[in-house]
């Protein structure tokens, strides 16, 4: 695989966790299930691939964790997103729409 | 960073870190068996099912790992340096909030590490700093051993030809000989010059290369080479204004032309100081006269050779030569040796230099030990302070690292202002500086010293501070609460800084000792008579070249006019000139010699003396006195009888219970086959001839007209100051020769106190630390005092109350001052006995462990002692009982 369309997905795996978690504190199955859900199935995120993000947002300083208890009352590791990461996240999303707005033109000029 | 980072869980280890990581994704796991299990799939493969759907599970829980530890190891480091911030902070703010304590604390330490980074810059500068040479230490000296064992670094052409042909251990050796030069002829003044004559090989020996031009060819010191010279550094850019067109240009050194050829940098003119250098060419006579000692030899010691191996082969040369050549060698010389050219040239000055280095060493001691007592009493103020972080739950190690943070700000903070008065410490140490420091003038605080700075700054830091952090972190939660505010461990904290104050004391002590040893000493030097007298004497020298004082009758001619021209110089009341017979002039030839008329020594026993030209009046102006016979008179020409007059220590050697007038000297010296010598006609009072603390040696003097020599030193006696004569010599000498330069013209007085230079250098600078360890301790005293009798106001108050007098207080209160002074005096004069030892080479007629010496810094010691409790115990005395009661003082 080529390493930009690599790095594309590793971006595209942060934006979505990071959109995710924006809506409040949750762990990685309700991650992974809520991008499922919102997605309506399209988005299929392998979880190695989900975890492995979080572990790297978490040392990037953009979400911070913190144990708690589950729905199931069992004990989780839950995420957050930090002020750093709010910020990464208005960055990501408009450099997001961006990039869309550019690849549409040029498709639907075609 | 945000304010709430200051409260953390503790950071996990890597056991910790990897259970968590099983733990989230094993909870994923089972969250997504779960849901398939709902779906209405059976446990065991749902199980698996999840499994497959992760992904890789091996690889993202290393990875996860991975990242978790590098972040948790990110978070300690920044958590330190977080610590370490607050730590700073917090310790800025606490020396700035109590500024008395931190000004006394960082002065104190200013003048210990600035005093210790100058004498290291000075050390290091002269005798540590590897010499200016390719491998140094791969240089030696040639050296012939007498029977006594002593050592004469002199050799003569044929000896060292024979030497240089048989040696294997050494790959080169090389020649030189210290002399003077005139350099004229260039429209400047005429100048004298320290000159060094070397070998053509000897910078190839040195392992010195130019900074311009080259250096000798081989065959250059051959007869018939053409004259070349390389001049130094200093010299070219001085005389010359940095001239590079000067290379290949002539200059004229004692009137012959010599063509320059090149320029040596600044710090290589060891080991003479020279400023110019020209090849030796050994004349005819110089290769015949095996007896004829006047230059030293240098040798590079062979790959892979050993100094032993070299001493070894030397020793077979040296007893070789010794046996083959008894007539001109046997007297002279058993054995030959080599020495360390290092050590030759920095030997003597190393020892003392590094006892200086010591004893600066332990004034910064001292001030460490003041400064850990100023830091005791803190802490018992801060104690407070200390239980109470400790009740917040600061553990001891943090407590320890935060007061030790403090100290180490007050240290870096006092080596700071350390650096700046060492710098300024060293200038004045190069001013105040006697001859014969090589190197001395080069010393300067360079990184290196600044290197040295940093880490004594570091090292006093924690010295001095860490024993009060131990004890202050082990603060008592409950005895605090329980005694109040004011010290729980009152006894421990004053047995600690009695302590230490006996220390310091100790300490001050030893240092006492050796600047009294070293202060008698020097006062016994000037005591010592020289045996002339040096005041209302001037001296100068003269060098005649050979080219316009060719023969005898020329230089009678000069030297004579010369004399006659200076007596009739109003406020003149005598003058003469001597070769070699200058005292404290440095020169110093040596001649055998017989008695007419006795049988004659063997070979190898033949009796040596000093041996010294004079004019008739040299005697006079040098207030000599003429204790037998009588002095040279100008009747002593050229072709009358020759005579000789001898020094009162030639008399007790070589005549004792004779009268000597009379005999006939015959020296070891033939002119036309004829000896030089003569009758004895007069004997004249011992003189000091090198320097005061040396025996006076057996000297001849011959009629100056008898044996004309071209290197004049001349001494006017004069009725009053002479300063004013200057510019009438020089005109007179330029009447007689105007390219002749006057050089050396000083005081007969300074030349004197130029030769105890050395001592008095020492003995200031010591005296100097022992001054300073002196007060220190005696504000060690002080403050321990006066902080124990704030301590005991209430117990004062209630013994005053049941009737103490004031004196009976002020008594207590001193005895207890004394008694610290009392051991620290004990322990210090034990330390000084050993420590003293060292001296011994520095010391004058005083023995190492001088009574008198002892008994005197004692007597200091405890008078200071007794004055620094008196004030802390007249405060005692004045305390007003009803207060104290009240707890209100």
């Amino acid at each position: 695989m080529p390493k930009t369309s690599l790095d594309l997905m590793q971006g595209t795996v942060a934006v979505l966790i990071l959109k995710a978690l924006s809506w409040g504190p949750m762990h990685g199955y309700d991650v992974s299930r809520s991008i499922r859900q919102r997605s309506e199935g399209e988005l299929g995120l392998e979880d190695a691939a989900l975890y492995q993000a979080l572990h790297r947002l978490e040392k990037k300083g953009w979400i911070e964790a913190e144990w708690g208890l589950s729905e199931n009352n069992r004990r989780a590791k839950f995420y957050r997103l930090t002020d750093d990461g709010r910020e990464a996240l208005q960055a990501e999303l408009s450099t997001w729409k961006r990039y869309v707005d550019a690849v549409s033109k040029v498709l639907e000029t075609a | 960073m945000p304010r709430r980072r200051a409260f953390r869980f503790p950071r996990r280890s890597a056991a910790q870190v990897a259970a968590d990581v099983e733990e989230e994704l094993g909870f994923h796991l089972e969250m997504v068996a779960a849901e398939l299990v709902d779906a209405g799939w059976p446990q065991e493969e749902a199980r698996m099912e999840a499994r497959r759907r992760f992904g890789d599970l091996e690889g993202t829980r290393e990875y996860c790992c991975a990242l978790d530890e590098s972040k948790e190891n990110q978070m300690k480091w920044m958590g330190r340096m977080e610590e370490l911030g607050q730590d700073l902070r917090f310790a800025g703010r606490q020396l700035l909030k109590s500024p008395g304590f931190s000004l006394v604390a960082a002065l104190t330490l200013a003048l210990g590490i600035g005093a210790t980074t100058a004498i290291f810059s000075v050390v290091y500068g002269a005798v540590l700093r590897p010499l200016p040479f390719q491998d140094p230490e791969r240089l030696v000296m040639g050296g012939f051993v007498s029977d006594e064992g002593k050592v004469q670094k002199a050799f003569s052409a044929p000896n060292f030809l024979d030497w240089k042909a048989a040696s294997h251990t050494l790959s080169g050796v090389t020649s030189i000989e210290n002399g003077t030069l005139n350099l004229s002829g260039d429209g400047s003044e005429p100048e004298r010059l320290q000159a060094a004559q070397v070998g053509a090989d000897f910078f190839k020996v040195m392992g010195i290369q130019p900074l311009a031009g080259r250096t000798f060819a081989p065959g250059e010191d051959k007869a018939g080479a053409s004259r070349v010279a390389v001049i130094s550094e200093k010299l070219w850019r001085g005389r010359f204004g940095g001239d590079p067109g000067l290379i290949h240009r002539s200059i004229l050194l004692n009137g012959e032309p010599y063509q320059v050829i090149g320029v040596l940098q600044k710090g290589v003119q060891l080991p003479s100081s020279a400023d110019v250098w020209v090849p030796k060419v050994f004349s005819a006579d110089e290769m015949q006269s095996r007896g004829g000692v006047f230059f030293a030899a240098i040798g590079r010691l062979a790959p892979g050779v050993t100094l032993e191996a070299a001493r070894a082969e030397a020793d077979v040369i040296g007893r070789r030569l010794s046996a083959q050549y008894p007539d001109a060698n046997a007297s002279y010389f058993k054995t030959m040796t080599v020495e360390s050219l290092s050590d030759q040239i920095l030997g003597d000055t190393r020892k003392p230099l590094l006892i200086l280095l010591g004893a600066v060493g332990f004034v910064l001691l001292i001030a460490c030990v003041n400064v850990a007592n100023l830091l005791l009493v803190r802490a018992a103020v801060r104690e407070g302070e200390i239980v109470i972080r400790a009740a917040l739950g600061a553990g001891r190690g943090r407590i320890i690292r935060q007061l030790l943070t403090e100290s180490l700000v007050l240290a870096l903070a006092g080596g700071a202002a350390g650096v700046a008065i060492a710098s300024w410490i060293v200038k004045g140490l190069i001013a105040l500086g006697p001859q014969g420091i090589p190197r001395l003038d080069q010393a300067h605080v360079d990184g290196t010293a600044l290197l040295f700075a940093l880490g004594i700054s570091l090292l006093t830091g924690i010295l001095f501070g860490l024993a009060p952090a131990l004890q202050t972190s082990r603060t008592d939660l409950s005895g605090v609460i329980r005694e109040g505010t004011r010290g729980s461990k009152g006894r421990a904290g004053t047995r600690a800084r009695g302590v230490l104050v006996v220390v310091e004391t100790a300490l001050a002590v030893i240092l006492l000792a050796g600047a009294g040893l070293l202060i008698r000493s020097f006062s016994r030097l000037q005591d010592v008579s020289p045996g002339f007298e040096p005041e209302h004497a001037m001296t100068f020298k003269l060098q005649l070249p050979e080219k316009r004082y060719s023969t005898e009758e020329k230089l009678r001619g000069f030297t004579g006019a010369l004399i006659e021209r200076l007596e009739r110089l109003p406020g003149v009341e005598a003058a003469g000139a001597t070769f070699s017979g200058m005292p404290f002039g440095g020169n110093v030839d040596v001649l055998t010699f017989s008695v007419a008329g006795r049988p004659p020594a063997p070979v190898d026993k033949e009796e040596a003396i000093r041996i010294a030209t004079a004019t008739p009046g040299y005697f006079k102006a040098l207030g000599l006195r003429v204790v037998r016979g009588r002095p040279f008179m100008p009747q002593d020409r050229a072709g009358a009888p020759q005579v000789v007059v001898i020094n009162e220590a030639a008399v007790r050697k070589h005549f004792p219970g004779e009268n000597p007038l009379g005999h006939r000297i015959e020296l070891g010296w033939t002119v036309d086959g004829v000896h030089r010598g003569g009758e004895i006609v007069g004997v004249v009072a011992d003189f000091k001839q090198d320097a005061l603390e040396n025996e006076i040696e057996p000297e001849l003097f011959l009629p100056y007209d008898q044996a004309p020599q071209d290197a004049l030193s001349v001494v006017l006696r004069t009725r009053s100051d002479s300063q004013g004569l200057v510019s009438a010599i020089q005109s007179q000498v330029r009447g007689l020769d105007p390219d002749l330069p006057v050089y050396g013209m000083q005081p007969v007085g300074e030349l004197v106190a130029t030769s105890t230079s050395q001592p008095r250098f020492y003995m200031l600078l010591l005296g100097g630390f022992a001054a300073l360890a002196l007060v220190l301790a005696a504000v060690g005293i002080y403050g321990v005092i006066a902080y124990a009798v704030r301590q005991r106001t209430q117990e004062i108050g209630i013994r005053m109350a049941l009737g103490a007098s004031r004196d009976r207080v002020m008594g207590m209160v001193v005895r207890q001052g004394l008694t610290l002074a009392l051991l620290g005096a004990a322990a210090g004069l034990l330390g000084a006995f050993l420590a003293t030892r060292g001296l011994r080479s520095l010391l004058y007629e005083v023995s190492a462990s001088d009574p008198m010496t002892y008994v005197g810094v004692a007597a200091v010691l405890i008078a200071v002692a007794a004055v620094a409790s008196y004030l802390p115990a007249r405060r005692a005395a004045r305390t007003e009982p009803q207060l104290a009661l009240r707890g209100e003082v």
